[in-house]
């Protein structure tokens, strides 16, 4: 179990507590810059802005270097040792505890199975591909067998499809770890994808932690519901009623439909300017104005929609989330 | 052969003619060479490399140049090698500035620094030694090291380090067996370089030193006797002087390009 308390990701955030449980997967959800690093490098010691305390079991480790920590780190860029072959290079934490040869030698090439890298134990890094690459940092810090393992986006350089199809093995791979595991990223679907629990930051504060469902379903705030929804909440000002009890209201672009194709009576009606689209065959993203707001809505299959139209949507009165404070 | 193809072609006979001559020169007698002219030696002979191998004035000329080269070179890549981690890796106050001037030192013509590495080594007794002529050397060869490794090393990124202190390796077995295998490279051309300046240098070292540690490119000056110049002998010297830069090269050709872009090419 993993306790940070009192952390401040950047000098004068907003300061927090977090405890990060063992065997569970937590994915912290941040847009770039929000301080996920940060957070990562934290917990794994090494040098960064971020301030606070961490324990691990009840004993504080916020002072030890990285060397005496039971943290392991996959970096975002491709780390590997490029001298090193693909075998020693998963040896290196054991190497380095003074582990036996040849129990290095067992345990790197077991490693290699489970991230299907058995066939290149004799290859250099910089010979494998971007996916085979960052399989092997995964596989070198699951090596050292630490009680948390931080994945500080560990995908994100990776090409569309290799992504998900990695996103689906690290499920699996993970959970045999049996760690605390901490994997950030900007994705939401990550987060309905790997995530036991789930943890939302922005501007280096934490928003809202949770069951990833839950904090989809009932976001605390307007920032956290926009981090949740891929494209972003569409904020909305009017009717004045509907409003004014709220300060702030906001629909999810796959809740707003078209007028002619109204799902059931008791909706609100809005107009878009409609400013741009873009389809993938099976969704159409359509971007436009609606009272002075940019919205974006998503709807499935190909829409006949043409830029420059005022388009009427609505909303169900049941899909509109209402927040207190903005 | 398109035209370009020719005058490529042109181009390496110029370039490579004064070696060939050097060569041509060093495999004949004297009598040959100033007799007829002749773009082949008409009776080749190996007597002028005999003569620089029997020949303690040259031979020990040859050890004193290349102790000092190498003197020079390991000191360089020694104190260069950490300096330029340091460059690359940690920000502190006045790091710019003081990088700035190491570079700034390579401004100056070595002749200014004659008189007082003159005076400074005749006081402690360091004249006439290869160390005398290797530290002076080393004035230059230094910041050009500590250039040429910062710009290769910063290429590294610093998650390298990062991920060795996580993997729990100790600094020491990250530097010596991680980082700077990993620049090694790097260290091949920085070696070049300084191997180069030092070789060819002549003005430091033969003010530096006199007859005990007399390197090859001072007593090459001075061949010539009583009998004349002895072309052949002078010719022979020269081959042997071009060829330890070749080896060199050899193993640093593909690094080289880079190199020259002082490592600021990915």
């Amino acid at each position: 179990m993993l306790q940070l308390s009192q952390i401040q990701l950047a000098p004068g955030a907003a300061a927090f507590d977090h405890t990060f449980a063992a065997g569970a997967l937590t994915v912290v959800l941040g847009r770039n810059r929000s301080g996920k690093t940060n957070l990562c490098r934290l917990v794994a010691g090494l040098t960064c802005s971020a301030k606070g305390e961490v324990t691990l079991d009840g004993q504080r480790i916020t002072q030890l270097s990285p060397q005496s920590r039971s943290v392991a780190v996959v970096f975002q860029a491709f780390v590997n040792y490029p001298n090193w072959t693909v075998a020693e290079n998963i040896a290196s934490p054991m190497r380095a505890r003074g582990v036996a040869w040849r129990d290095r030698e067992a345990r790197a090439k077991q490693l290699a199975e489970v991230l299907g890298l058995e066939q290149f134990l004799q290859r250099l890094p910089h010979e494998l591909s971007g996916g085979q690459q960052q399989r092997l940092a995964i596989a070198r810090a699951m090596a050292k067998q630490a009680q948390i393992l931080v994945l500080d986006e560990p995908l994100v350089n990776l090409d569309y499809k290799l992504r998900e199809s990695l996103v689906l093995e690290l499920r699996g791979v993970l959970q045999q770890a049996g760690t605390a595991v901490i994997y950030t990223s900007t994705d939401p679907k990550d987060a309905f994808a790997l995530g036991d629990e789930l943890v939302l930051l922005d501007g280096h504060a934490k928003l809202q932690a949770g069951r990833p469902l839950e904090v989809y379903q009932y976001p605390q705030n307007f920032a956290a519901a926009n981090l949740m929804s891929d494209p972003g909440v569409n904020a909305f000002t009017t009717p004045a009623t509907l409003v004014a009890a709220a300060r702030r209201a906001a629909v999810r672009p796959e809740h707003v439909y078209l007028a002619d194709s109204a799902p059931c009576a008791d909706v609100i009606e809005f107009a878009m300017d409609v400013q741009g689209l873009e389809t993938s065959g099976d969704e159409t993203f359509i971007h436009g104005s609606v009272d002075g707001n940019s919205w974006v809505i998503r709807r499935p299959g190909i829409v006949n929609v043409s830029v420059g139209q005022r388009l009427p949507v609505v909303v169900r009165k049941g899909d509109i989330m209402r927040f207190g404070v903005a | 052969m398109s035209i370009s193809r020719w005058l490529l072609v042109i181009y390496c006979i110029y370039l490579l003619l004064p070696l060939y001559w050097l060569s041509s020169v060093a495999l004949q007698t004297n009598a040959d060479i100033t007799g007829e002219f002749a773009v082949l030696p008409q009776n080749p002979t190996l007597s002028n490399f005999a003569e620089i191998w029997h020949n303690p004035v040259w031979s020990s000329a040859f050890v004193n140049s290349l102790s000092y080269v190498f003197l020079n070179t390991v000191i360089s890549i020694v104190v260069a090698v950490p300096a330029a981690y340091v460059f690359s890796r940690y920000r502190f106050l006045g790091d710019r500035q003081l990088f700035f001037w190491l570079l700034t030192n390579r401004m100056a013509p070595p002749a200014v620094f004659l008189l007082p590495f003159f005076q400074l080594y005749s006081a402690v007794g360091l004249f006439d030694t290869p160390l005398a002529v290797a530290l002076a050397h080393c004035l230059f060869t230094v910041p050009l090291s500590v250039w040429i490794l910062e710009g290769f090393m910063s290429a590294v990124p610093t998650e390298l380090d990062d991920m060795a202190r996580i993997d729990g390796h100790s600094f020491g077995f990250f530097f010596l067996r991680i980082f700077v295998p990993v620049n090694r490279g790097a260290i091949g051309v920085t070696l070049f370089f300084c191997f180069m300046f030092s070789w060819v240098e002549l003005l430091l070292a033969r003010t530096l030193t006199g007859s005990a540690a007399k390197p090859i490119v001072v007593t090459m000056t001075r061949t010539v006797s009583a009998s004349g110049l002895d072309w052949g002998v002078l010719a022979a010297a020269g081959v042997l002087t071009v060829i330890p830069g070749i080896i060199v090269v050899w193993f640093v050709r593909k690094h080289l390009v880079k190199g020259f872009a002082l490592g600021r090419v990915t």
